[in-house]
């Protein structure tokens, strides 16, 4: 192991202060079975049938991340290596009657190679996060697994136990390995193409409130997906359009039936374009969850003069951290 | 000022420890700065605050042993939804779309620093509500060794009033403003009247205590020895919170002018004619204690030519008016039984080539003789029932005062005689108290309408007098209570000089004038919706005024309210209680 003997903060970096937004990057690669729901050739828009299940709650879970500072970590051997300094946190909303934010956790990591310990500030101590590899992609896909597991713990504490009546919607795709019980996934982007040019007409067809039929996607884990439109958007034809996904495990017939509940929920909570700038595919609670969160962060000068003290006493104590 | 002790001396008990440490109702906020005069408290999540809401918080200081308590009183709230940035969100977060939370801040003005040390409160400190003890310290009144209630406070609370501030001690004098009919103007200084009578405040001169209203408007104040009828048991128990009894005043005469062509002089009174006397004054009167010139109402404005006239007459008149036994005069020889002889004689003398330097004076011209006749006449109809000598036994219509309350009824007079009466009446008790040249007893005068006899312009003998009052009446114990719709018109003297002011329902575009600079803008804005019985008292020790509500009277104010006598029980009735009181 070995020991931290200095460390800088790298005067400025673009990323500084402002929460990263967006989904991190899907895997391009993926195979795609169209013909989960209904067989290749016979896609069509589909509305919610009638009767469908309407859930009584839609809990929205989320996530903020924001870098602080990068810093370079000095070892015995007098190789600097990059790190950073991340705040992060998460929260679950649950619009019911009302919309209450019933859990929310803020945690703040120090990111870098094994041997890093953990960095207290006046602002808070950023806990040492050991990764493997020190390249910012590394180092970023690391903030972004604490955030993931900070949402897992959040889901937890809001809903111990699925609510059949419920539906649990994560902001941002599903991911492998940190599951939220029966989540679905809430894609707003769609950088990745999935589906063959037929189907691919389907989406940019595809009237408020419908979806498309569930498909299989798998790239290193199998999930279920289905596009649907939330509102008639003026512009491109996939304007409005929002990409779910959901484990297999909860087999086809309860994904269908998610799928359909999602078309009759999910526009109800749709942003109109003179509020939010990602309207209308970033919904009201959680455009109003992300504010709280970065709210909670906490005033990013403040938190990088913390972090610049903090360094400082580093340096002129006589044992570190 | 009371006296502290040193700081050090000082024994700390703190006021919260009367409650659980959780017991506090917000915290300071840090989102608007804090200073020491003024500051938000936000209100914990299941309290509220409201508008006059007396609040205490400590806050310690490095390097001393106690804290620093600061009072307070909300001065205003505001609440609102946190996390919405558009006013239509509110629609999305009812509907159960958009998250947020209601937030409530009250806005905090310091009335006092225990010890005097004027820091501000940090954000963060938990803020209580302050009762009891601490509730007397954040309005001073635990400071005030004679204090009277002057009603109650939005919460019930008794609201006092330093009666050294009103007894002369260190000040004197009330003004109270406000538009007619919503104000409860004369109410309020009447129920003050009763909190003084009967607080048991005034000690051994309680007795002798005296007040002089002068009814101006209706009949309201013609039954103030009869208990009110109309009070019911939900009045009584507010009486009952401020200490006072519910009775009608025990000692009252009423006085009233003469009818008109009524040869025995029986008063003019509408609905109330048993034990109210008729009052005038006797020819011989007039002319030996110089009233002339209360008749004139510009009588001491120098710019008017005719006032030298007016001062030479009253002189000559002191001078050659020989008394008769039935209050008549003789001047030469002219015996003058009414006042219509009584100016005849002197416009013979006046216009006469002969008496004419005698009394109207050197090098008047005929035009200013003219003028001063023109007056003369024209003050004929108004004076002539209340200036006489054709009715036996004048001296039982001598304004005499007996008991402890005198109303004299001037409401149904002309403007030129209200004033006459005023100032007349005015100046014989004034001069009677400083020829006793104690302050003991005191003198209590209720004067509505004082915009008409002391207006901001100009100078008359009655305003004069009322300046004197001002002036000097609180070394000689009368105490001025005045009334007026409108500050701004009254002499500035004689609201500069009044300890304690009242303001009732304000007109909106008078409460924006510099008198009412004594309220903060808060108070300003709530005086334009005052209800009858509110009340905005601002006195000396108090940085801040208090709102506060004053009983239905206890006394009648129409026939009909009327029952027994001042003690006697009265039924009970119901309805909005002051709804009987348009007529102020």
């Amino acid at each position: 192991m070995r020991r931290v003997q200095g460390l800088a903060i790298e005067g400025w970096s673009p990323e500084y202060g402002t929460a990263v937004e967006g989904d991190p990057e899907e895997a391009p690669a993926a195979q795609v079975d169209a013909g989960s729901e209904v067989p290749d050739g016979e896609w069509r828009p589909l509305d919610p049938r009638p009767g469908a299940w309407v859930p009584a709650r839609v809990d929205f879970v989320d996530g903020v991340r924001r870098v602080e500072a990068r810093v370079w970590i000095t070892g015995e051997d007098g190789d600097a290596r990059p790190g950073i300094c991340a705040s992060y946190a998460a929260g679950v909303v649950s619009c019911e009657r009302k919309a209450v934010i019933r859990s929310l956790k803020v945690g703040r990591g120090f990111f870098g190679l094994a041997g890093i310990q953990d960095l207290v500030t006046r602002s808070g101590t950023f806990r040492a996060s050991p990764v493997a590899e020190d390249d910012v992609q590394q180092l970023m896909n690391g903030l972004q697994e604490r955030m993931g597991q900070l949402e897992v713990e959040v889901a937890a504490v809001g809903a111990p136990a699925p609510d059949p009546d419920s539906l649990v919607v994560l902001d941002g795709p599903l991911r492998g390995r940190q599951r939220i019980a029966g989540a679905i996934g809430y894609v707003k982007s769609h950088r990745v193409q999935y589906l063959p040019a037929g189907p691919r007409g389907v989406v940019a067809s595809l009237g408020p409130g419908q979806r498309t039929p569930v498909f299989l996607i798998q790239t290193t884990w199998t999930r279920f997906s289905w596009y649907m439109r939330l509102t008639e958007a003026e512009g491109h034809p996939w304007a409005g359009i929002v990409r779910c996904e959901a484990w297999t495990e909860s087999g086809l017939d309860r994904v269908r039936r998610i799928a359909d509940a999602t078309a009759a929920a999910l526009p109800g909570f749709a942003s109109e374009p003179h509020k939010d700038d990602r309207a209308p595919q970033n919904l009201y609670p959680i455009a109003g969850l992300e504010r709280e969160l970065r709210h909670r962060l906490g005033d990013p000068g403040m938190v990088y003069r913390a972090l610049q003290r903090a360094i400082f006493d580093f340096h002129t104590s006589d044992s570190p951290p | 000022m009371r006296v502290r002790a040193p700081l050090a001396a000082l024994p700390y008990t703190s006021p919260m420890n009367e409650q659980p440490a959780s017991s506090h109702i917000g915290r300071v906020i840090g989102t608007d700065p804090a200073t020491p005069l003024e500051f938000w408290v936000a209100v914990r999540e299941g309290c509220f605050l409201q508008l006059d809401d007396v609040l205490v918080l400590e806050r310690r200081l490095p390097g001393s042993d106690g804290p620093v308590r600061i009072y307070g009183m909300v001065a205003d709230l505001r609440a609102r939804h946190e996390g919405a940035r558009f006013d239509s969100d509110v629609f999305l977060i009812e509907a159960g779309v958009l998250p947020a939370q209601v937030t409530e801040a009250a806005r905090v003005l310091a009335t006092r620093f225990e010890p005097e040390i004027y820091v501000a409160p940090v954000p963060g400190d938990a803020v209580h509500r302050a009762r009891g003890d601490a509730r007397d310290q954040a309005l001073f009144f635990d400071g005030m060794k004679h204090r009277i209630p002057v009603g109650l406070s939005r919460d019930g609370e008794i609201v006092h009033a330093n009666m050294e501030f009103l007894d002369g001690t260190r000040g004197a004098h009330v003004n109270i403003s406000g538009i007619s009919g919503v104000a409860t103007k004369t109410s309020y200084a009447i129920f003050l009247l009763h909190s003084i009578f009967t607080s048991g405040r005034l000690g051994r001169g309680a007795h002798n205590t005296r007040a002089l209203i002068f009814n101006v408007k209706g009949e309201d104040l013609l039954f103030l020895d009869r208990d009110n009828r109309n009070l019911d048991g939900e009045q009584r128990d507010r009486y009952a919170a401020l200490g006072l009894p519910a009775q009608a005043f025990r000692s009252v005469e009423l006085w009233a002018p003469p009818r008109r062509g009524d040869a025995s002089a029986a008063p003019r009174t509408g609905s109330r004619a048993e034990g109210v006397t008729s009052f005038f004054w006797t020819l011989d009167e007039f002319c030996r204690d110089e009233l002339l010139p209360f008749l004139f109402a510009d009588a001491d404005d120098e710019r008017q030519q005719y006032t030298i006239v007016v001062h030479n007459v009253t002189a000559r008149l002191r001078r050659e008016a020989r008394p008769l036994d039935d209050g008549g005069v003789r001047i030469g020889s002219d015996t003058c039984r009414t006042f219509e002889q009584l100016i005849d004689a002197i416009r013979d003398r006046v216009e006469d080539p002969e008496t004419q330097q005698d009394w109207a004076g050197r090098a008047i011209g005929g035009g200013t003789i003219n003028a001063f006749v023109r007056r003369l006449y024209a003050a004929r109809k108004d004076a002539e029932h209340l200036v006489r000598a054709d009715v036996p036994n004048p001296a039982k219509h001598r304004l005499q005062f007996q008991e402890q309350v005198a109303v004299v009824d001037i409401a149904k007079l002309s403007r030129r005689a209200q004033r006459f009466v005023v100032g007349v009446v005015l100046r014989r008790t004034f001069r009677q108290k400083e020829e006793t040249g104690s302050r003991k007893p005191l003198l209590f005068v209720v004067l509505d309408e004082l915009n008409k006899y002391a207006p901001r312009e100009g100078r008359s003998p009655i305003k004069e007098i009322l300046l004197d009052i001002a002036e000097r009446g609180r070394s000689l114990g009368v105490i001025l209570i005045g009334a007026q719709q409108t500050a701004s018109e009254v002499e500035r003297r004689i609201i500069a000089n009044s300890s304690l002011r009242v303001v009732g329902r304000l007109d909106i575009a008078e409460a924006g004038r510099p008198e009412y600079a004594f309220l903060p803008p808060a108070h300003r804005q709530r005086a334009t919706i005052s209800k009858p019985g509110t009340m905005i008292l601002s006195q000396p020790e108090l940085p801040v005024p208090l709102v506060l509500e004053f009983p239905f009277p206890a006394w009648a104010t129409r026939p009909d309210e009327a029952g027994g006598p001042g003690g006697g029980e009265g039924e009970e009735g119901g309805g909005d209680p002051f709804a009987g009181l348009e007529g102020e």
